[in-house]
């Protein structure tokens, strides 16, 4: 219905305007657009007419609708009525409503008031109460009574105090204020007083029955401050008295030294004791913790400065410092302990008292306390004075160490590398017991300086100048053993250069030791590292590990540094002691003819004139070598040695002359050589012998030319080490081998 | 351990005067931020960047260092095996710059003598508080035969230039003295064994 209503609104405006207006069609010529618009409003007309008659076909049932609107009229008349009554009720209701709610109002006010005046009315009993009670109390020295009065009295409001005093009894409440107020001071002053009594008498039970007593009366930080002084005191003078027994004790000076860390050891122990015990009472009548803490730390000045005065020694004996020194790395880590204990017991405090709240602000700000309070900075100085003292012990140690190196035959050890690095080792470890990780890289430092410079100078020095032949013989004429002595007269002449080789082997011998020393060193401190990391460096960050990390790296360039050294030492051992006896050796070689024929080649073949006695003395020299040395080494020389023996065997066949026979007796001895290095060497030696045994090929040859067979294009798998002016040369020692031919050679 | 991928590896200590900004330099230079207040330095730290120079890889070890008299124990004992030293001042400080000799008569004391040493004068942000002027500092540095530089760890000011300049500076150094070692006789013995033996392993 809407629906055709709305249409037919729109039909009624659209309908004086056709969709075709007058002026177009009077405007249209041709017959054609005519016929169009004809067309057009042709269909216009028909919608129109459907229109109507729709329009028509609905008066029937509009009809029946007023027709039921009338009949609903006298109804609406009696609705209206009712609702103009109902309307009057509500405002009557609504009128009387708002005069009961206003005498609520004003009951309300009333309340109130009969509540104040009664609230007034038990302050002012209060008042008076508290007054009577708090005299009653100090009179009765019931401190506790007395202190709960004035705490009432605090608690009461001051505003209605004041009202009070305007009122009509004011002169009394005037009384019993300044009554309170006087008896406030007085408890104030009594308790004060009773608490530093308590305290100078170390009455620990009446310190405490004051302590609890400062919170009641507003004085939360006074009582604090009081109970750190007394802790404090009874700490220090505990501390105190320990020391005068460490020091005024008839116990030696070593004895009192080593008390100091016992004394502060107890100081600790004690402190951490107190926080457990007393942290209860703190906690429950007190809020900060951190100023007792700071208050603790008052009494470290106390040990600290009288164990100051003990350290800045004058140069003295590196011994006497051991004590201190080992005392002074104890106490940093108990130390180090003690601030462990408060930080776990803050991190706990925390978690108790509001998990959500602990930031990592406050956990910063807790490390920033501890790493900066007044224990801390102590510690610091005291490890501050600890390591250039542990440096001192360490260099006059070593330096006392060099100074006094003996080395005895039998041994083949010099006493000096295990005692330096049994010192080395001592100061490094007496570092890592501080727990501080900035004294430990500081002496790994300090250790590896001396290492790397003064004491590899030493053992170079040494080197340089090879042993003192005073001190070796000394020490040889000193071992007037048996087997010495028969020793030296099996081998006569021997004697010097016997002595020098078994100190070179010495040298040998503790270098290598050093070597191993070196990483040993390292592998101790990782070990110790590795089971103290996880306790002692906990909170340090991975930059700690980092730090002693890259201080030992150092340590571990410094030991391959000495192995250079070793080598240039084994290089020198060569040179001084196996190449003075191995060279003569070889050179007999000369004096053996090779420029032989058949019968002399069956004699050598039944009588070996040479290799044999060289193999039998090489065996000997060796094997005294392999029991002197350790493995490695032995490894290191028996290679120098066979590369000896091939230059010297060079030089010396350069000077012989061979006939045909000659030569082959050269190439018997060669391989027979060479054959028994290969058994005491794990190097292949058959490189070092390479241009000899080529050398050996070429004096076998049949005839000059036939060494074409085996040069150039025909060389096969064979590298010659020769060059062609050294194989002319090499022909040439063949006496039946002809120069001119030589000459004519192509290579 | 990782597999060492540099060409170079330096040690850099910083020293000077506590709060003249040597960890906020370092920290400028490793992390790229300028930390706020972070309390003092306690004994050594230790950052490492490596940075590249000229196709090579430099590793820099840098060590920051405590001003405070009681760390000087701590810290002394890394001068030794430093092949740089930043002595570090602060421009805006007149005392910072008249400790600076007690500082070089340190270096004297316990660096070696082939430390390449540089006076870095830091806070030149603080234009306005400054107490030391540039040509008195250079003149300072150059009698010292030190490099200079100023800086602001804060406006990150010359601070990337610092630490390259002196890798430069330190490979320089380190091509030189090879080259130096090169031209040296080998060692004692017989020449050629020396060489061959020095590839055998003797561990
Ligand atoms: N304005 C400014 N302040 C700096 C600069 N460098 C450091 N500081 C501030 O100087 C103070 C000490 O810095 P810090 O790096 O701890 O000095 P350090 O003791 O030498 O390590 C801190 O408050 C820093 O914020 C700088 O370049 N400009
Ligand atoms: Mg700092």
């Amino acid at each position: 219905m809407a629906d055709s209503g709305q249409s037919s609104v729109k039909r009624c405006e659209s309908g004086s305007v056709s969709s075709v207006n007058m002026e177009t069609i009077s405007a249209l010529t041709e017959l054609e657009d005519l016929e169009r618009v004809y067309q057009q409003l042709c269909a216009e007309e028909k919608e129109v007419e459907a229109e109507l008659d729709r329009l028509v076909g609905q008066e029937g049932s509009i009809h029946t609708k007023m027709l039921a609107l009338q009949r609903m009229g006298p109804d609406l008349q009696l609705v209206g009525g009712d609702a103009s009554q109902l309307s009057g009720m509500i405002t009557f209701t609504c009128s009387l409503a708002e005069n009961v709610s206003r005498k609520v109002r004003q009951l309300d006010v009333a309340k109130t008031r009969l509540y104040n005046v009664i609230q007034r009315a038990d302050d002012i009993l209060d008042l008076k109460f508290c007054t009577d009670g708090v005299q009653t109390a100090l009179r009765n020295e019931d401190y506790e009574q007395a202190a709960v009065h004035i705490h009432r009295y605090l608690s009461l409001d001051q505003s209605v105090i004041e009202l009070s005093r305007q009122g009509e009894e004011s002169s009394a409440v005037d009384a019993s204020l300044v009554l309170l107020q006087e008896a406030e001071q007085k408890l104030k002053v009594i308790v004060a007083e009773k608490l530093d009594e308590a305290v100078a008498a170390v009455n620990l039970a009446q310190v405490e029955r004051f302590f609890k007593i400062f919170p009641l009366l507003g004085l939360h930080q006074q009582g604090l401050a009081r109970f750190g002084q007394y802790l404090c005191s009874q700490l220090g003078s505990k501390a105190e008295e320990n020391l005068l027994l460490a020091t005024g004790g008839d116990l030696g000076e070593k004895r009192a030294l080593l008390v100091f860390a016992d004394t502060l050891t107890l100081l600790l122990e004690g402190i951490a004791r107190v926080v457990e015990t007393h942290q209860p009472i703190v906690e429950t009548y007190y809020v900060d913790k951190f100023i007792q803490q700071r208050g603790y730390h008052n009494k470290f000045q106390i040990v600290q400065s009288s164990m100051m005065k003990s350290m800045p020694g004058e140069r003295i004996e590196p011994r006497e410092l051991d004590p201190v020194l080992t005392e002074v790395t104890l106490m940093n880590a108990r130390a180090e302990l003690y601030l462990r204990f408060l930080r776990r017991r803050i991190m706990a405090d925390f978690e108790v008292g509001d998990a959500h709240s602990i930031t990592q602000e406050h956990q910063q700000n807790v490390e920033k306390l501890l790493k900066h309070c007044l224990l801390s900075r102590m510690m610091q100085e005291l490890i501050g004075y600890y390591i250039p003292m542990e440096e001192y012990y360490m260099r006059e140690s070593v330096n006392k160490a060099v100074a006094m190196d003996t080395y005895e035959k039998g041994q083949l050890t010099s006493s000096m590398v295990d005692d330096c690095f049994y010192i080395v080792k001592k100061c490094i470890s007496r570092a890592l017991s501080s727990s501080s990780i900035d004294c430990l890289c500081a002496m790994i430092n300090h250790a590896n300086s001396l290492l790397e410079s003064d004491f590899r100078e030493v053992l170079y020095n040494k080197l340089r100048q090879g042993f003192p032949a005073t001190t070796l013989q000394d020490i040889q004429r000193g071992v007037s053993s048996a087997v010495s002595l028969m020793q030296s007269s099996l081998q006569q002449g021997k004697f010097n250069t016997l002595g020098i080789e078994s100190a070179e082997n010495a040298k040998a011998a503790f270098l290598v030791r050093y070597t191993d020393s070196c990483t040993f060193t390292r592998s101790h401190i990782h070990t110790l590292l590795l089971s103290s990391r996880c306790n002692m460096f906990q909170g340090g960050g991975s930059g700690d590990q980092a730090k002693i990390e890259s201080c030992l790296s150092d340590l571990v360039n410094t030991s391959s540094k000495f192995k250079d050294l070793l080598q240039e030492g084994l290089t020198e051992l060569n040179t001084t002691a196996i190449k003075p006896q191995v060279k003569p050796w070889i050179s007999s070689f000369l004096s053996i003819s090779h420029n032989i024929e058949e019968e002399e080649f069956n004699d050598y073949e039944a009588n070996d004139p040479w290799v044999q006695q060289l193999i039998v003395n090489l065996e000997q020299l060796m094997a005294e070598f392999k029991t002197a040395l350790s493995p490695v080494i032995y490894d290191t020389l028996t290679s120098l040695m066979t590369s000896l023996i091939s230059i010297e065997m060079e030089k010396t066949v350069f000077k012989c002359s061979f006939s045909r026979l000659g030569g082959l007796q050269f190439d018997k001895e060669l391989r027979s050589l060479v054959a028994y290095l290969s058994t005491v060497t794990t190097w292949t030696i058959r490189d070092k012998f390479a241009r000899l045994t080529q050398m050996a090929t070429i004096l076998n040859l049949e005839r000059v030319t036939e060494i074409l067979d085996y040069w150039g294009p025909n060389s096969g798998p064979l590298t010659w080490r020769l060059t062609p002016a050294e194989v002319r040369q090499v022909l040439a020692l063949r006496i039946d081998f002809r120069s001119e031919d030589i000459k004519r050679l192509r290579l | 351990m990782s597999m060492e991928d540099y060409d170079y590896l330096f040690k850099i200590v910083l020293i000077g005067n506590a709060g003249v900004g040597k960890t906020c330099l370092v920290r400028r230079f490793t992390q790229g931020l300028f930390p706020p207040g972070q309390g003092a330095t306690i004994g050594v730290d230790f950052m490492i960047k490596t940075v590249e120079i000229k196709g090579e890889k430099v590793k820099l070890q840098i060590w920051d260092t405590a001003g405070q008299e009681r760390f000087r124990s701590i810290t002394q004992s890394y001068y030794r095996s430093a092949n740089a030293l930043i002595l570090t001042y602060d421009i805006t400080c007149e005392d910072s710059f008249r400790c600076l000799p007690e500082w070089l008569r340190e270096i004297e004391q316990y660096a070696n003598n082939q430390v390449v040493t540089i006076l870095v004068g830091n806070k030149i942000d603080l234009a306005e508080k400054r107490e030391v002027l540039r040509q008195r500092a250079e003149d300072f540095a150059e009698a010292q035969s030190m490099l200079y530089l100023e800086t602001s760890a804060k406006e990150s000011d010359n601070v990337e230039k610092l630490f390259l300049d002196l890798a430069c500076e330190l490979i320089r150094e380190a091509k030189q003295n090879k080259l130096d070692n090169n031209d040296t006789a080998p060692m004692p013995g017989e020449g050629k064994t020396i060489s061959y033996l020095s590839c055998c392993s003797l561990n």
